[in-house]
């Protein structure tokens, strides 16, 4: 899927703007929020094709909150999230959904930070695709 | 050693006692039988076997008592437990007193026997109930020899043995006395001493917590520090990546080289980060989630995931499972992790051409699973070091110049925290051979299984 919106919602700015140049190395359209309020309003206005997503932002849980409200919303729904975070290795748990409840982070992919960008670029291309 | 708390401490002495107390009825018996048949000394042996038979009931309804209270799992067992060997003491003490009566009262020296069940006493009980112990014990002397003397009771000498002086007051009252002026010096000084001994294992026993409390800070303050760092690291590993992938343009060889260097060496932090975070975290947390898992497909997994790194070095993968190895206890992905990391340490360290072995074996109420290689193997002097922290086996850093040196500890840690046990044996240049064991079945009872299974997610 060329020229795909992509919205980054994380609260570290050089981290953003380090894969904001990393998918825009692939033609993606990239969009940035530093934060949960400043996402949803993109989200809403801009209409993404793909949301990667951080989870420890102003809270711990911002991330994960974020993520059950789109999927509860019938707008957004089917736009793919993916979550791109740390909060693996402090708890030394496994997030992925496949791992445990699909309810509880109901999410299409999950990442480890910091990624690879060939990593990060097949798992956007993957999101994508499967979305047409 | 860590110093056991106070309850295991009496419960291993209420034992203790029990142990002790067949003794003296096997004593008991043999002695009657040597005065009576043997020297012919004139004791009463028909009585005596009995005293012998009731005790024999008393020490088995005692172990019956100990191991029904402990089936209960009272959350304070010192008090019944106390209360138990008080009990005990106290028919001890009137069956001596018996035993005596049959056995020449107190002219028999077997009187000093006594003095056993005062310093039994002092040990196990606080100083104040061996002092009462002291004063029953005291009591029955005195009754005893007051009733013979009186002949309230008869009196039976012990022809052959010593000669009859119980018709003589000043000896049976001398007697008498010194008994009990014993008693209640032997109670004092082993309560005492006793007592000393107890105040300094509590205290190390509180240094002890002091010290794993300091420690858990220690650890919380290691991952608020390294979670700190590897925030930056992220952030800087992910810009130079956008240079090193050239996002921005072209970069010249030189600068090409230096950015590849930095970008280099930041993944390598980033992966010590990550292993000391990993590391930490799991010391740090007791909650995790342990069911019955399939060790057989955990192993095949942790083995599907790691073949094409030892296909690349033409190495050979085997994989053997005892039926009743099957299944085990615990985290299924903290064990699928430990197993893929060992695997990926033998892919490392064994030349091209070897072969890894993985075998999983019933061993009782654990499974034993070794992974043993063909690769350089740990030299015979560092083998006990290789699970401690950052440590690097010399040949190891000969192979790879930035290992984290927590790849061991990680997985040791991971496996302790089930209950097993993990070890090495190595020869240098042969092989070496991990092995680590896993319970079947959950190791801990009743109320932690519950805590962790409501396991919450806790990010701070």
């Amino acid at each position: 899927m060329k020229n795909a919106r992509i919205l980054i919602v994380d609260d570290d700015p050089d981290l953003t703007k380090a894969l904001k140049v990393t998918l825009e190395s692939k033609q993606y359209t990239v969009l940035t929020a530093a934060n949960r309020l400043e996402g949803m309003k993109k989200i809403k206005n801009d209409k993404p094709d793909l949301v990667i997503l951080d989870i420890v932002m102003d809270t711990w849980q911002d991330g994960f909150e974020m993520s059950r409200d789109l999927k509860a919303d019938p707008r957004y729904k089917n736009m793919p999230i993916l979550i791109l975070t740390a909060a693996k290795d402090r708890t030394g748990i496994d997030f992925k959904p496949s791992a445990g409840d699909p309810d509880w982070l109901p999410v299409e992919g999950f990442l480890d930070k910091p990624v690879e960008p060939e990593l990060l670029l097949t798992e956007v291309e993957k999101l994508l695709s499967k979305k047409t | 050693m860590e110093p056991m708390p106070q309850d295991t401490r009496l419960v291993n002495r209420a034992y203790w006692l029990i142990k002790l107390r067949w003794i003296a009825i096997a004593g008991v018996v043999a002695a009657t039988f040597f005065a009576h048949s043997i020297m012919g000394v004139s004791v009463q042996d028909i009585p005596l076997y009995c005293v012998a038979a009731v005790l024999v009931l008393h020490n088995i309804i005692s172990l019956l008592l100990l191991k029904r209270l402990l089936k209960t799992r009272a959350d304070d067992i010192v008090n019944p437990i106390e209360k138990i060997i008080n009990l005990q003491i106290s028919v001890d003490l009137v069956m001596l007193t018996i035993l005596l009566h049959y056995s020449g009262g107190i002219e028999n020296p077997v009187v000093i026997y006594f003095v056993f069940h005062m310093i039994i006493s002092s040990i196990l009980l606080p100083a104040w109930e061996s002092y009462l112990q002291a004063t029953l014990a005291v009591a029955l002397i005195s009754l005893l020899a007051v009733s013979e003397y009186e002949g309230i009771i008869p009196h039976y000498c012990l022809q052959g043995f010593v000669a009859c002086n119980m018709g003589h007051w000043p000896y049976v009252l001398g007697t008498v006395f010194i008994l009990s002026t014993t008693l209640y010096m032997v109670v004092y000084m082993t309560s005492s001493i006793s007592t000393q001994l107890r105040k300094q294992e509590e205290a190390y026993r509180q240094a002890n917590i002091q010290l794993q409390q300091k420690d858990h800070i220690k650890d919380e303050y290691v991952v608020r520090l390294t979670h700190e760092i590897k925030g930056h690291l992220a952030a800087i590993q992910s810009c130079l990546g956008v240079l090193v992938n050239k996002f921005t343009g072209p970069l010249n060889e030189q600068q090409d080289e230096f950015a590849g260097r930095a970008y280099d060496r930041t993944r390598k932090l980033t992966k010590f980060v990550r292993a000391l975070l990993r590391l930490t975290q799991m010391r740090l947390s007791d909650k995790f989630e342990m069911d019955i898992f399939s060790l057989k497909h955990t192993i095949s997994g942790a083995i599907d995931a790691v073949r094409t790194k030892a296909e690349d070095k033409t190495q050979t993968l085997s994989f053997d499972i005892e039926p009743a190895a099957e299944k085990a206890f615990g985290e299924q992905f903290s064990i699928e992790e430990t197993v893929t990391n060992l695997l990926l340490n033998s892919i490392k360290y064994t030349p091209a051409n070897g072969t890894i072995r993985v075998n999983a074996k019933d061993n009782k109420e654990m499974v034993l699973v070794e992974i043993a290689d063909t690769g350089i193997g740990i030299p015979q002097d560092e083998i006990d070091k290789v699970f401690d922290e950052f440590y690097r086996a010399s040949n190891a850093r000969k192979v790879e110049r930035d290992g984290t040196g927590l790849g061991l500890s990680i997985a040791k840690q991971a496996i302790e925290r089930h209950g097993g046990k993990m070890w090495a044996e190595s020869q240098e240049g042969k092989g070496t051979k991990i092995s680590f064991t896993l319970p079947k079945h959950s190791l801990r009872q009743g109320k932690k299984n519950s805590d962790s299974a409501n396991q919450i997610i806790n990010l701070d």
